[in-house]
């Protein structure tokens, strides 16, 4: 029995001792810069509203499923320091945002909503640029790692301009050039055309990356303010990032109206 | 097998072979007792590798050999082979040049850039190209356009040409299987690293990192080679060494000479030749006649190496090539400059409706790219018609034609009667990827097993995998459907299906089978080939073909943010409603 035991028991511990250097781990790219290629995800209540906030009443027709359910912020120290006006507009949004609420008309979420949108993304990190491909609305960036940082954006957009460089292991992207039409959250959280964000993805080992992002914006915040949330691993087998091509789900809130027969 | 040729189908890519030729004998009393004499590397068109190794490591031409250069010692020779992947994770690790100023070596090679067939630098992780071990030499890494890993050091011992760094299970057990066999003599570089001297260029052995090396035939470096003097005496002194042979000594079909030349296998799966004295290489002249139909071009591979088809790529040039052979163009192989020039004034540019000229001109390159000169895009059926519709395919196509019409009447009752496109959902497949009348950018960004290919027109990402995986079932359809992409050669292939059928092209549907080929054919031209089997709506698969053109520099793809500010939905369906009320009053 002896004989029998020992190797079992060696097995064993090389087996767990693999599959945690496997877990811990950052894995590297060809490089040697992380290698952050993969399907992510945050888990959490970030997308509803980036600050603290209780359960809520939401749309009455869906009954409990349309509920805010409640959950901790994400912004560091405290609530995010918007001027007077910038917080009434808010709340203003808050009241409207059954029908101006950018996801609810299925438009591209902009940066940094899209990371922590209740949808995976995908992010394929390539030696010139790395590709982001979002789960919702078609939406992706390209992180130009390749060009002067930051080059002007060619046009105002919904996702920005993003240029990236490593700063270690994290990889720090600068994205500006919005629209400032995007919203943060469901909450109505919000920013201008001068939005500039930082962001911060630093792996925490192989199945999770901290995302901070730093957002700074004189026109509606008294200071620049972060937020801060780990991004997750999507580890199903045959994990995907499926295509929602919202589009289609948002034309009777858009041109419901303007049907033969209106719906709206 | 290194120095067979490929049929000629293949007709891809082509082997470089480096040439080490070293001066002087081995004192070691060993089986073959046997000098370095080449390393054999995979590569793709023998000139542009010629000229990268001259023009970059100092390597000089050589007279007589257009398919080979001289490293310091060292040859370099090039026949078709295709390409399977470069020299990582195969028993040979790097080679490495030797130079006296690293700095200004490794600052000369940066400033080249790795566009092209430039340099790709590996830096170290903190970004820098150099680093420093203390009592051995400084050191940095680089690629070669076709993926052999290149170690640059500053060790003024040995100037060129100046190791070969093995990848290896058992370091020590790999260096005595060389001594034993192939002589050289056992020593330490600096003190520091246990190797093989032949000459005065070293083999190394690191260990290897995970698993079992990769055979290094048909990667980037195929073989090594090995000089001795009568291969017939050597070979029977390597065999009783405990060599295999995978190829006897033979004279070489189109050998430049007489000389022999054989193939053994040595540890790690490494693939190693032994020639003899005069010997100058196989001619590869015959093999530009076989492959006359299809230049040769070796597009650059991905650090992890994958072909690299990265870019910003427009269809520009292409749009207006009509994807049926025009009725009167029936024999016309192609078009002259004039008459392509022609199509497009009449064609494209009067498609789009009250846009500037001068718009309309700078939006498709007009003065930047002349436009195609291919008569049509479909290839298959040869008539470069579409094939015949099924009975179904035919009866769908009465039912789209009636739902065309509530369009152009102007009728649609709700979104739904539009077509996705009007609707920013989607241009389908494959009719995102055909050229538009403007937005025509193609972003290709790859990773390790993916390749991420982003339309501008309407701003879509399909995120393409390289590698097998389990298909979607057959209930999870998309407007893209599930691809499934594969490396042949140089060539992605990816094939789709599941799709949901809510888009069509030319009236495809929800069975289509799409398989498309992208194939970069030069730095600047990616062709793109599609085949349509749906055998619910074509009695036959019919495919099409055009070219994409590279445009990194002045092109930058924007967001074609098309729902976000589809006023046009708003428009035609007020201006829908505007008639029906018209129609209304009308009938009163």
């Amino acid at each position: 029995m002896k004989h029998l035991c020992v190797p079992v028991v060696t097995a064993f511990l090389f087996a767990s001792a693999a599959i945690s250097a496997q877990s811990d781990e950052v894995p590297r790219a060809w490089d040697n810069h992380p290698d952050l290629n993969g399907i992510w995800q945050a888990i959490g209540t970030a997308h509803w509203n980036l600050e603290d906030h209780p359960a809520g009443p939401g749309h009455p027709d869906l009954g409990a499923i349309g509920a805010i359910p409640p959950g901790q912020g994400v912004v560091e120290e405290g609530d995010i320091p918007y001027t007077p006006e910038a917080r009434q507009q808010q709340q203003d949004n808050f009241e409207n945002r059954m029908t101006n609420d950018p996801e609810a008309k299925c438009f591209m979420p902009g940066v940094p909503r899209a990371t922590y949108l209740p949808y995976p993304f995908q992010i394929i990190q390539g030696d010139k640029k790395i590709q982001i491909a979002y789960g919702v609305a078609e939406a992706s960036r390209t992180i130009h790692m390749d060009k002067d940082n930051p080059e002007p954006p060619p046009i105002d957009s919904w996702m920005g301009r993003s240029h990236g460089r490593w700063d270690g292991d994290t990889l720090v992207v600068d994205v500006q050039g919005f629209t400032g039409e995007a919203w943060f959250d469901r909450a109505g959280n919000h920013a201008s055309a001068s939005l500039r964000v930082e962001e911060r993805y630093t792996p925490m080992g192989r199945n999770a990356i901290m995302y901070e992002a730093t957002l700074t914006d004189d026109t509606v915040f008294t200071r620049p303010w972060a937020i801060r949330m780990p991004l997750y691993r999507r580890l199903e087998d045959n994990a995907r990032v499926i295509e929602f091509k919202c589009v289609e789900y948002s034309e009777d809130l858009l041109y419901g109206h303007l049907r033969r027969v209106p719906t709206r | 097998m290194t120095l067979n040729l490929p049929p000629v189908a293949l007709a891809l890519p082509v082997l470089t072979a480096l040439f080490v030729a070293m001066p002087g004998a081995s004192t070691n009393a060993v089986a073959a007792d046997a000098e370095y004499h080449h390393v054999h590397i995979t590569s793709f068109a023998p000139a542009v590798s010629v000229r990268w190794y001259t023009e970059h490591l100092d390597c000089q031409p050589i007279a007589d050999r257009d398919d080979a250069a001289d490293c310091h010692g060292v040859e370099v020779t090039f026949v078709p082979q295709s390409t399977q992947g470069g020299t990582q994770g195969t028993g040979v690790n790097h080679i490495g040049f030797s130079y006296l100023d690293l700095t200004a070596k490794m600052e000369e090679l940066e400033s080249i850039g790795s566009r092209g067939s430039g340099v790709r630098l590996q830096r170290f992780e903190g970004g820098e190209m150099i680093r420093e071990a203390p009592g051995l030499f400084k050191y940095g890494f680089i690629f070669d356009p076709w993926g052999t890993r290149i170690e640059l050091v500053e060790d003024p011992d040995r100037l060129g040409f100046h190791h070969i760094h093995l990848s290896s299970t058992n370091p020590d057990e790999t260096l005595e299987w060389y001594q034993s066999v192939l002589g050289g003599e056992r020593d330490r570089l600096r003190d520091r690293i246990d190797g093989l001297r032949y000459g005065d260029v070293w083999l190394l052995a690191m260990e290897h990192e995970e698993g079992i090396p990769a055979t290094t035939e048909g990667r980037a470096i195929d073989h090594i080679g090995f000089i001795v003097d009568d291969l017939g005496n050597a070979a029977s002194e390597m065999r009783s060494a405990g060599a295999e042979f995978q190829q006897e000594p033979i004279v070489p079909e189109n050998a430049r000479t007489s000389a022999r030349r054989a193939f053994i296998y040595g540890p790690d799966n490494v693939r190693l030749a032994v020639v003899e004295s005069g010997f100058a290489g196989v001619d590869s002249n015959f093999v530009e006649e076989t492959t006359a139909d299809s230049t040769p071009y070796d597009p650059a591979q991905t650090p992890w190496e994958e072909p690299d088809l990265q870019g910003v790529w427009t269809g520009n040039a292409a749009h207006g090539i009509p994807l049926e052979r025009p009725l009167d163009l029936v024999d016309v192989e192609n078009l002259t400059a004039e008459e392509a020039a022609a199509r497009r004034e009449g064609g494209t540019l009067g498609s789009i409706w009250g846009y500037e000229r001068e718009w309309r001109d700078t939006t498709l390159g007009y003065d930047k790219n002349a436009p195609s000169t291919q008569v049509a895009m479909i290839i298959d059926p040869p008539t470069g018609r579409l094939p015949e519709r099924t009975p179904e395919g035919q009866r769908m196509e009465e039912v789209a034609a009636r739902a065309r019409r509530l369009y152009t009447e102007n009728r649609s009752a709700g979104p739904e009667d539009l077509t996705p496109y009007v609707r920013c959902i989607t241009r389908g497949l494959p009719g995102l990827m055909m050229p538009s009348i403007y937005n025509n950018g193609l972003q290709i960004v790859q990773g390790p097993g993916f390749v991420a290919i982003q339309k501008e027109m309407i701003h879509e990402t399909r995120v393409i995998p390289t590698e097998e995986r389990a298909p979607l079932n057959a209930k999870l359809t998309t407007y893209l459907g599930d691809p499934h992409g594969h490396w042949e050669g140089n060539t992605l292939v990816v094939e789709t299906n599941n799709f949901n059928g809510r888009t069509n092209y030319r009236g495809s549907s929800a069975d289509m089978k799409l398989t498309e080929r992208f194939t970069r054919t030069a730095d600047n031209r990616l062709e793109y080939q599609f085949t349509v089997d749906d055998p619910k709506v074509w009695t036959q698969p019919w495919t099409g073909v055009f070219t994409f053109n590279l445009d990194n520099e002045q092109y930058d793809v924007v967001e074609y943010a098309c729902h976000e500010g589809n006023y046009g939905m708003t428009n035609i369906l007020s201006g829908a409603r505007a008639l029906d009320r018209e129609r209304a009053e009308g009938s009163r």
